[in-house]
């Protein structure tokens, strides 16, 4: 019957778990019991003795013995018992709700409804939930608490809530019967068997050894026997013994774990999960539909919690906030699904579990000093964990989700969430957001939830920083976008010279990358001053540029990649502390992680996690994602402040974003890197009206030399380059956000510690407002990147159209066509309206085509109706008369020309 | 358990406009499982309402039966129970026990209705029930013009059978009940 349950060897250790809560769960082996304690079923006190836990399963058992006797009568049996029951009310036409059979009839609804989902409940083949006994366990429990709680009635979810909590009390019982063959004679009883215990204990010296040896199981069951004491034990073996021995204490208590009681637990433990156990979070209300506090201006607890999810959302990781808002992607949408059965359908069992684990072992209780206006999911530490894990799983899914460039493809990422997930990062993850998650609660509650109440907090630091005005949507872009510009300029032209200097003599030297960077400021500044000779000055730069490229390309060699290089750029703010010689080893591992440009969410943790190392390492801060992101800014931040020269900032920008293309340009050069070069470096003319003339000028320089590259490309490596293109402008995005993210962070930090010094945090706050201005600019680049696949693609697709035309088409037709083509040629895809931009890929033609010929096949091939053959029949007319009009023409031309010149 | 409706002799609407307003509201579907009709519907329309009540309608015919396709006599068995159906005008002397009784021997059935006298009645005979369920409308026979409509209800449960009388007297609903055990397992099957 119960093949297919894990044995106890396969079930899932809980590393993560002992390690990361205050105190070991004192029945860390026994989920069920530890559960049970957790939701509040079993008395939590460390004190409570083995006895008080079976006495309150005791009564437990038995509340739910009489309830179901009392629920679940059948009308029959029911009428016999009491004596001649008023026929006109309970006969089975009975129009009363009161009588019996009114309420046989509820009953029976209601499990047709709830039969109907179990069968759906994990339906593989041999599944535990699909054998007989558990379904009928599952049924009734779910009948009677729907029939204790008419206000709540059955949803479907509720089943899938149950499921893990029965499951996790047949993992034990099966562990329960193992343990108990192992160990028989401790459940026997003991009262006659007095001395055989004491002589046994005589000579149990002699065995100490095996019992030693006991813990790996292959020996247990040999030497088991041997370890007759029940202190000599392991401890996990003992507490099964002590839980199930039913004459532990008067005889009447029952046991702990019981395959007969099954339902009894389970039941106890469902009702606890569903009501809360008068704590905050009580999974019933997910399921309602109704206001929690009655009011009628609040929305149903999921959607509060959804709207919670989102709001935390916006404090850890606006961009992906704002994305998801504007592609309409409501958190309902996902969380519906996701808290109802809190993340059951996005995990396999056994990675639920761990998961579960983690939920109930947080305190439910009510936090009270929480302002009663606040989310209620963020009222107690294990809402608000459960948002965190919320909120966890969507920044695991967040490259993804800011790849999404529709609310569709966003949800499919959301509701199909990816199974081989690494869980404990995951949880890890959650519970550093949980303490945010209680902290945000707590100091942004206080508000009234606007959903944009990012906008206060930075304002504190922003005015002080920029007269500029503050962008409407986002916190971050408080300042002016040039401002920031420099400040990245910076630190990315300090990280090149480094790099630079590496690859010349493997040293750091700062004053040569100085010197450096000031030359070419110099020529910089001379191109803005006078507009005139900027010309000659560009040919020179681009001579410089040559050389630079070379020297990139030495580097780049070295590292393994070039397009590496921006993604290491936050590693490198960190490592810039340490000697040169260390970063490269370090950056070119990571480099070459990010060689095949796929940037994937495990990518994005690695860097975490690598990052995490590397701060430990250095023994600045705690470990945590926050903490480390933190060290990063920090980093960065002393950077940005050493440079004073501010003026000359927005020269050394711009270069930074030409080298940048540039590289690009090296790595895959190509026809539409260089026309969609000038196209992009047009775009970015508004956000900075200073730097306008330089860009315009350098871009037309960096067309220049690149035209010799990219004459010879083919197509693949077209193909080849916009795939690039895409992962590429991706990867930046997604080391952006990261970085934003970090910042977001640390202003958390910055408000929560009130103490720390204000000076330092003008500083701090000047820093972070350059650099997060720094990385909107990239942001702006890198979405430019991902235009210019689009824009690419439309040419290829052009340019093969043309080829096709040419050869099918007659002389004529071929030259109509040709000025067709040149009449599209001269328009640019930016020109097109955006639905037709959308008809431009070849996934839509091909898709189109598809859908016409699956239509036809529907309409007429499916109906086995006569019309394809006249429509081949046609078709095949028309073709031959095409086939043989130029021949024909030329006939009767023939004929034309021969009656007018009379005879041949 | 299986809730089984029989009833007969409605005579719509030769002799009685519908089913009365009472027993109307009270037969919802969603309730039974199984109809047995003993026939004289008469026409199409009762049929078509018996079968909104629920889909697995069977019927005998009777005399006055404009559709000709319901047959003389049907079995059908339910649960541990065979069930036999006839209208009864074959029967002579109608409503007579013993003739039933031999049609009853002759279906090879548990359970035998039929109709036709427009009176409820049900023996238990040979360890077999022999019911008629009456004239649900109350409409004449040809013997008597003093007929309250009536209906039965069979809710039968393994080897048990309980059944319901539901007869309108005065403009009130009466249920009576009786409760019928079976000794053995049907052969039938």
């Amino acid at each position: 019957m119960f093949d297919d349950m894990p044995a106890v060897s396969s079930r899932p250790e809980l590393p993560v778990k002992s390690a990361t809560l205050d105190v070991t769960p004192r029945f860390k082996d026994l989920r069920s019991v530890q559960w049970r304690i957790d939701l509040g079923v079993l008395p939590s006190s460390p004190s409570a003795s083995t006895d008080d836990l079976r006495r309150v399963t005791a009564d437990y058992r038995r509340r739910y013995a009489s309830l179901r006797r009392r629920l679940l009568s059948d009308p029959h049996t029911f009428k016999d018992g009491s004596n001649m029951p008023d026929l006109a009310m309970d006969n089975p036409l009975s129009q009363n709700p009161e009588s019996s059979w009114g309420r046989f009839f509820r009953n029976a609804e209601l499990e047709k409804m709830v039969c109907q989902d179990l069968l759906r409940l994990y339906p593989e083949d041999g599944s535990y939930f699909q054998t007989p006994g558990c379904q009928g366990m599952l049924r009734r429990i779910l009948l009677m608490w729907c029939l204790r709680h008419p206000q709540n009635g059955y949803r479907q979810g509720m089943h899938e809530l149950l499921a893990p909590l029965i499951y996790v009390l047949q993992v034990d019982i099966n562990r329960l019967c193992e343990v108990r063959e192992l160990y028989e004679e401790h459940f026997t009883d003991k009262f006659d068997e007095l001395s055989v215990h004491e002589s046994d204990l005589t000579y149990n010296f002699d065995y100490k050894k095996f019992s030693k040896s006991m813990d790996s199981p292959s020996k247990s069951n040999e030497n088991a026997r041997k370890a007759t004491s029940l202190s000599d034990l392991d401890t996990d073996v003992q507490q099964i013994v002590l839980l199930s021995d039913p004459y532990g204490a008067e005889s009447e208590l029952g046991i702990l774990l019981s395959e007969k009681f099954m339902e009894h637990d389970a039941y106890s433990m469902f009702e606890a999960l569903m009501s809360g156990a008068n704590g905050s979070v009580a999974m019933a209300d997910f399921f309602s539909h109704l206001p929690a506090d009655g009011t009628n201006n609040s929305s149903p607890p999921v959607i509060e919690a959804s709207t919670a999810l989102y709001h935390l959302l916006s404090v850890v990781d606006s961009p992906l906030h704002s994305h998801l808002n504007e592609l309409g992607v409501e958190p309902q949408y996902f969380c519906l699904r996701w808290l109802r059965v809190l993340f059951g359908r996005e995990f396999k069992l056994v990675d639920l579990m761990v998961i579960w684990d983690e939920i109930f072992a947080r305190d439910n209780s009510k936090i009270e000093s929480r302002d009663p206006d606040g989310f209620a999911i963020f009222g107690s530490a294990r809402g608000a964990f459960i948002a965190a894990m919320a909120l966890s799983m969507i920044l695991y899914l967040r490259p993804s989700l800011l790849g999404a460039e529709i609310a569709t493809s966003a949800l499919q990422r959301l509701l199909n969430f990816p199974q081989n997930v690494d869980l404990k990062k995951l949880i890890r993850r959650a519970k550093s957001l949980q303490v945010l998650a209680l902290n945000a609660a707590s100091t942004l509650m206080a508000h009234p939830l606007t959903g944009e109440l990012d906008h206060r907090k930075p304002n504190v630091r922003g005015h002080s920083m920029s007269s500029d005005s503050l962008s409407p949507k986002s916190p971050l872009s408080l300042v002016p976008d040039s401002y920031w510009e420099e400040k990245w300029r910076v630190l990315h032209k300090e990280e090149e010279g480094l790099r630079r200097t590496g690859s010349e003599k493997r040293a750091p030297i700062p004053s040569k990358k100085k010197g450096w960077t000031e030359k070419i400021r110099a020529s910089l500044t001379r191109t803005e001053s006078d507009p005139s000779p900027a010309q000659t000055k560009n040919v020179r730069k681009g001579l410089r540029a040559t050389v630079r490229r070379s020297l990139l390309e030495d580097l780049s060699r070295q590292l393994g990649s070039d397009e590496g290089i921006e993604d290491i750029i936050p590693q490198d703010k960190c490592s810039n502390e340490n000697t040169s010689s260390q970063d490269s080893s370090w950056v070119s591992s990571d480099t070459s992680s990010f060689l095949n440009g796929a940037v994937d969410a495990e990518k994005l943790n690695a860097i975490y996690d690598d990052s995490e190392n590397y701060a430990s390492g250095e023994s600045r801060v705690p470990i945590s994602d926050v903490t480390v992101d933190s060290s990063l800014i920090m980093a960065l931040n002393d950077n940005c402040i050493d440079k004073e020269e501010k003026n000359v900032k927005d020269q050394k920008l711009l270069l930074g974003k030409l080298q940048w293309l540039w590289r690009f340009g090296r790595g895959h050069a190509s026809e539409e890197t260089s026309d969609k070069g000038g196209v992009t470096m047009e775009d970015p003319k508004p956000s900075y009206p200073e730097a306008n003339q330089n860009i315009e000028t350098e871009s037309s320089v960096m067309d220049e030399t690149h035209k010799p590259c990219h004459s010879g490309k083919g197509d693949g490596q077209d193909l080849n380059m916009m795939g690039t293109f895409k992962n590429l402008g991706q990867s930046m995005l997604e080391h952006i956000q990261v970085i934003e993210t970090a910042f977001q962070f640390q202003q958390e930090r910055a408000q929560v510690g009130p103490l720390e010094s204000f000076s330092k945090n003008v500083l701090v706050g000047k820093g972070q407002v350059t650099a997060v201005a720094a990385l909107k600019e990239l942001r702006k680049i890198s979405n430019l990147l991902s235009e210019m696949t689009v824009v690419a693609l439309t040419h290829k697709f052009l340019r093969e159209t043309e080829g096709r035309v040419r050869v099918c088409t007659e002389e004529n037709s071929e030259m109509a066509m040709r000025q067709f083509y040149n009449e599209i040629r001269g328009m640019k895809v930016k020109d097109l309206p955006s639905h037709l931009k959308l008809m431009c890929s070849q996934d839509y033609v091909k898709k189109s085509i598809q859908r016409g010929l699956d239509n036809y096949h529907a309409k007429y091939i499916q109906t086995s109706s006569v019309d394809p053959l006249f429509h081949v029949c046609f078709g095949g007319m028309v073709f031959s008369y095409l086939v043989a009009l130029p021949e024909e023409r030329r006939h009767l031309e023939h004929q034309q020309h021969a009656k007018e010149h009379g005879g041949h | 358990m299986v809730l089984v409706l029989a009833l007969g002799d409605l005579h719509i609407p030769h002799r009685a406009p519908d089913l009365p307003a009472k027993f109307k509201s009270m037969l919802v579907p969603g309730k039974i499982q199984h109809i047995i009709c003993t026939g004289n519907l008469c026409i199409k329309e009762v049929h078509d309402y018996l079968k909104t009540l629920c889909p697995d309608l069977h019927i005998a015919r009777g005399e006055y039966d404009e559709d000709s396709r319901y047959p003389e006599t049907k079995t059908i068995t339910i649960g541990q129970f065979k069930v036999g159906l006839c209208h009864g005008h074959q029967v002579i002397p109608w409503g007579d026990l013993d003739s039933l009784a031999m049609l009853q021997r002759q279906l090879d059935v548990d359970i035998l209705v039929t109709g036709h006298t427009h009176q409820f009645t049900a023996y238990k005979h040979e360890g077999g029930v022999v019911i008629n369920p009456g004239s649900a409308t109350g409409a004449h026979s040809s013997i008597t013009y003093d007929v309250n409509p009536s209906f039965i209800l069979m809710d039968i449960d393994g080897l048990r059978v309980v059944v319901y009388v539901y007869e309108l007297i005065d403009g009130e609903v009466k249920v009576d009940k009786i409760d019928f055990k079976k000794t053995t397992a049907t052969t039938a099957n």
